[in-house]
């Protein structure tokens, strides 16, 4: 044990002394601090513009008082008056942003038909998009694996090339612990780096110290180990050092590069989603339809869904909103089954690629750290269903008014229901991928171990 | 004497059973990426079609309507698909495909591919363009790093310059050897794109995508070719092969993946864009100042009312020939469209000062410069998604228009009456015309003299720099 240890001690002399490493090191710690940096501020950034939307709704209130002095018919008021589901994010998705800059984080309602509002995207840059986020998430599950493999590509193989191996093997020193001394070292470092950087962002993004915090550690920890296991597979084969460059390059490109890209498009191959596209058609037709329908007939239909007012008074005028709004909300009955194709098409696709994860650790670290920060396709979803119960919300506090033909005063306005929701962890999908992630790394340190124990250590 | 380097070259790169398996391997990405690709390419397309076609059908099969209740119903614009998208997605699946058009508004460009996805998208997509833009140099990579540190430790180079030929001719010979060995890697499946693209009849006879695809490959042969000299010059100045592999693979890494995602968040943290629903709250603020087509009360109809009763010399509005409603309408969208596109420009302007400073990056990054060239090229960049918005908005607008001057002709006492359901079928639905490659140039200028830069100051500077390289 205490060779082990001065073994220890004697490559971290060595680190110190080769330049080009440590500063590699102390350039992906910047980074990674440049990585928190961008996430918070972009999250953030995102903050502030939830924070303007009261003051928005706001202004929308003050404009309609004026507009509307005395009581006024609440037809107008939802008409007119707009307010917004907001989607708040959890103190981790700083860490890492997944989908949130894609998908709107908020959403701008009316009392009209939900399904055409529900969709409006939010003003994004598609080429920034397109280069994706410099985020935490990021920085440990693409660069990370390339700081393992350039500070332990050459292992074993550039001492053998400089001759030290012979010399080192002659003392009374068994193999392994050279190698197991060698990996301890890179792997505290490495650890040590992601742990410094994980904290850092804890703190700096305020994240409440909660059993999550484990499960973010325990994911970069196994992470980190899986890497340095393939490592351990290619020091085991005890080639040259060029060929071990090339080798954990190569895995790198397959695992996060090309792996992931194969990935989403057999995903997108196998479960397709058009309806997106259909159902907005079919629920303008709808609406629209309604001014040409007899008034009766739409009431009918909605009574029949909405019994409790079936006993008002029956549409003589014109125009009367109550109708108005009754063939909006048919509008978006009607796309009901389309929409839930929609959303159980995407559920299905999220849960595929969770299904596919164990292919590449790297997709499965990603998706279980966005999972983790709630910043995925499901908490998108969760926050669409809430903003459709508020959409619900609005309609039932809106009816009373418009079927019993109360008049809306300035003090109702206060009483309208507001909306807030803020993201979750996917715990679950988190845990799932914590464990496939565990298999992956005894599936590698099994190999590279039997390996090592297969084929003795050759110093020449 | 270059000819025999070359021929050495591309020979003992054939034989090279590594390089063999590493070409086949990224020959048959190559193919499979073009094939998905086009798979891909025409669900999307035919989704859209068949979208596009459903709403004009639905428009012109309207019954009796009032002009401003088909402004209200208003239709839906598709973005087709560009024709070489199959080739670059770009931005493609970031961008909405679908804009509902209506009266008084202009609304977001919705349904992205992205926001139909998990953020295993955010890994990158597939295309020909991920495998020519970065799967391609590492190939390149793995080709050349040892051009000359081999030779130098075999001591054949010194038996080489003892023959009389200069370094720098050695160079060109191995540059034009290796660019043989890309070669056999990237035609078979430019080669089959064109194919693709011939089988598609509505391409087969367009002289625009032909050049479009003539440029893109162009372009890609100048990216190529300025990777091969760099490998070549970084092997002939690093004195052991396996430093020149690690700088050539730590480049590759600065400028295929941190370089693009820092710059562009760098842009995005610079120059802010405003919000949708700021920008919907202040278009709402600046449209108050002109007329509202949808009240009565306001003092601008009033006023506009009472000029049209001085010039048509009537006393009351019963007696007009047309309607004040129609006019008003008129007058409101004109202005309410006038505000949306000053802040649409507005917008528009934030994301090309955001994206400029990727451009820019251009010049510090070849990787920068071929990406908006290929996109630019394959009609799926940032300038084809605005020219698509600006057609949507255009043809908005003029179907809106020309619903309330037939509204107006309606004279007064319109809100009572409806027009025949054949007045819709006589309105035209949206076409998109895809702008022609002229058009697209004019923003790949930038891209295009960065790349150029790069590969003439790479021969240039960099063969002088292998001049005075060691020869042991």
């Amino acid at each position: 044990m205490r060779t082990f240890w001065i073994l220890v001690r004697y490559e971290w002399r060595h680190f110190r002394a080769a330049k080009g490493l440590v500063l590699l090191t102390g350039l992906v710690l910047l980074v990674g601090l440049y990585g928190i940096y961008y996430g918070t501020t972009e999250i953030e950034r995102q903050r502030q513009h939830l924070a303007t939307l009261p003051t928005l709704a706001h202004h929308n209130v003050e404009e309609l008082k004026k507009k509307f002095p005395g009581p006024a018919d609440a037809g107008d008021i939802g008409y007119y008056h707009t307010t917004f589901a907001v989607h708040h994010p959890t103190e981790w998705a700083s860490l890492a942003l997944g989908q949130r800059d894609v998908n709107p984080y908020y959403v701008k309602l009316r009392l009209l038909g939900l399904q055409g509002q529900l969709y409006a995207s939010e003003n994004v840059n598609p080429t920034k998009v397109l280069s994706g986020n410099f985020d935490l998430a990021f920085v440990l599950v693409y660069l990370f694996p390339l700081l393992i493999i350039a500070l332990s590509f050459n292992l074993l193989s550039s001492e053998k090339e400089q001759g030290i191996l012979v010399l080192l093997l002659a003392q009374p020193v068994r193999p392994g612990v050279v190698v197991a001394a060698k990996l301890t070292l890179r792997l505290l470092l490495v650890l040590g780096l992601a742990l410094l950087l994980s904290a850092v962002a804890v703190a700096w993004a305020r994240v409440p110290l909660d059993g999550r915090v484990g499960v973010w550690v325990a994911l970069v920890v196994l992470y980190c180990l899986f890497w340095f296991g393939v490592v351990a597979i290619v020091t085991a084969l005890q080639r040259n050092s060029a060929f071990n460059a090339v080798a954990l390059v190569g895995a790198w490109l397959v695992l996060v590069v090309l792996l992931p890209g194969l990935l989403n498009v057999y995903v997108d191959a196998t479960r397709p989603v058009p309806q997106g596209l259909e159902l907005t058609i079919k629920q303008r037709e709808e609406i629209h339809g309604g001014w040409d329908k007899p008034k009766s007939e739409t009431m009918n239909r909605f009574f029949a869904l909405y019994p409790q007012w079936r006993d008002t008074a029956t549409i003589r005028e014109r125009f009367v909103w109550r109708w108005y709004y009754a063939f909006q909300h048919l509008g978006d009955e009607s796309v009901r089954p389309l929409v839930a194709a929609y959303t159980d098409g995407l559920r299905q696709r999220f849960a595929l690629v969770e299904r596919l994860a164990w292919v590449s650790p790297a997709v499965n670290a990603q998706v279980s750290l966005a999972a983790l920060a709630g910043t995925d396709l499901p908490t998108h979803l969760a926050f669409q269903q809430s903003a459709t119960r508020y959409h619900d919300a609005l309609r039932a506090f809106y009816y009373p008014y418009l079927f019993r033909k109360v008049a809306f005063t300035h003090d109702d306005y206060a009483k309208e229901p507001t909306h807030t929701f803020t993201s979750t962890s996917e715990l679950g999908t988190a845990t799932s991928g914590l464990w496939k992630l565990l298999v992956s790394v005894g599936v590698v340190w099994a190999t590279g171990l039997l390996l090592l124990q297969v084929r003795p250590l050759n110093p020449r | 004497m270059i000819r025999s380097i070359a021929k050495k070259e591309l020979v003992s790169t054939l034989r090279d059973r590594r390089f063999v398996v590493l070409s086949v391997l990224m020959l048959a990405l190559l193919l499979a990426a073009t094939l998905v690709g086009r798979a891909s390419y025409r669900t999307l397309q035919r989704e859209r079609q068949v979208a596009q076609q459903t709403v004009n059908d639905q428009f012109h099969h309207q019954p009796n309507r009032h002009p401003h209740r088909v402004a209200h119903y208003g239709s839906f614009a598709f973005r087709p698909k560009a024709g070489l998208s199959f080739l670059d997605a770009g931005l493609d699946s970031f961008t909405g495909t679908a804009v509902f058009l209506e009266a008084h508004q202009q609304n977001s460009v919705n349904f992205s591919q992205a926001q139909q996805a998990s953020s295993l998208i955010r890994f990158g997509e597939l295309t020909v363009a991920f495998v020519l833009q970065l799967l391609v140099p590492l190939l390149i990579i793995f080709l050349c790093f040892n051009a000359f540190a081999e030779e130098r430790e075999a001591g054949t180079l010194k038996l080489l310059l003892t023959q009389g030929v200069s370094l720098r001719r050695i160079a060109w010979g191995k540059i034009t050897g290796y660019g043989q060995a890309v070669a056999l890697v990237v035609v078979p499946a430019l080669a089959l794109a064109a194919w693709l693209l011939l089988s598609n009849e509505s391409f087969a006879n367009s002289p625009d995508a032909w050049a479009r695809l003539g440029l893109f490959g162009l372009s890609y042969v100048v990216y190529f070719f300025l990777w091969i000299v760099g490998a070549v010059v970084v092997s002939a100045r690093q004195q052991h092969a396996r430093t020149a592999l690690v700088l050539l693979l730590g480049c590759w890494m600065l400028g295929g993946i941190i370089l693009p995602k820092a710059t562009a968040n760098l842009g995005a943290n610079l120059f802010p864009a405003i919000t949708k629903a700021e920008l919907d709250a202040k278009v709402h603020e600046d449209a108050q100042k002109g007329i509202n087509g949808h009240d009565p009360q306001d003092a601008r109809s009033a006023a506009l009312k009472a000029n049209l009763l001085k010039k048509y010399k009537v006393d009351s509005e019963e007696k007009l020939p047309v309607s004040v409603g129609g006019l008003v309408m008129a007058e409101s969208e004109a202005y309410t469209a006038k505000v949306y596109q000053q802040h649409f420009a507005t917008l528009n302007h934030t994301y090309e000062r955001q994206n400029a400073l990727t451009v820019w990056a251009g010049l510090l990054n070849p990787y920068q410069a071929i990406r908006p060239l290929s996109m630019g090229l394959a009609g799926s960049d940032f300038a084809h998604y605005v020219h698509f918005q600006q057609a949507a908005e255009d043809y908005r607008y003029q179907l809106v228009q020309r619903l309330n001057a037939l509204q107006t002709s309606m004279g007064y006492g319109d809100k009572e009456r409806k027009l025949d359901a054949a007045t819709w079928r006589a309105i035209p639905t949206f076409a998109y015309e895809a702008p022609v490659l002229g058009w697209a140039l004019g923003y790949l200028v930038g891209p295009a003299l960065a790349l150029l830069l790069w590969a003439v100051g790479l021969s240039w500077l960099g063969l002088r720099a292998i001049d005075k390289t060691s020869i042991v």
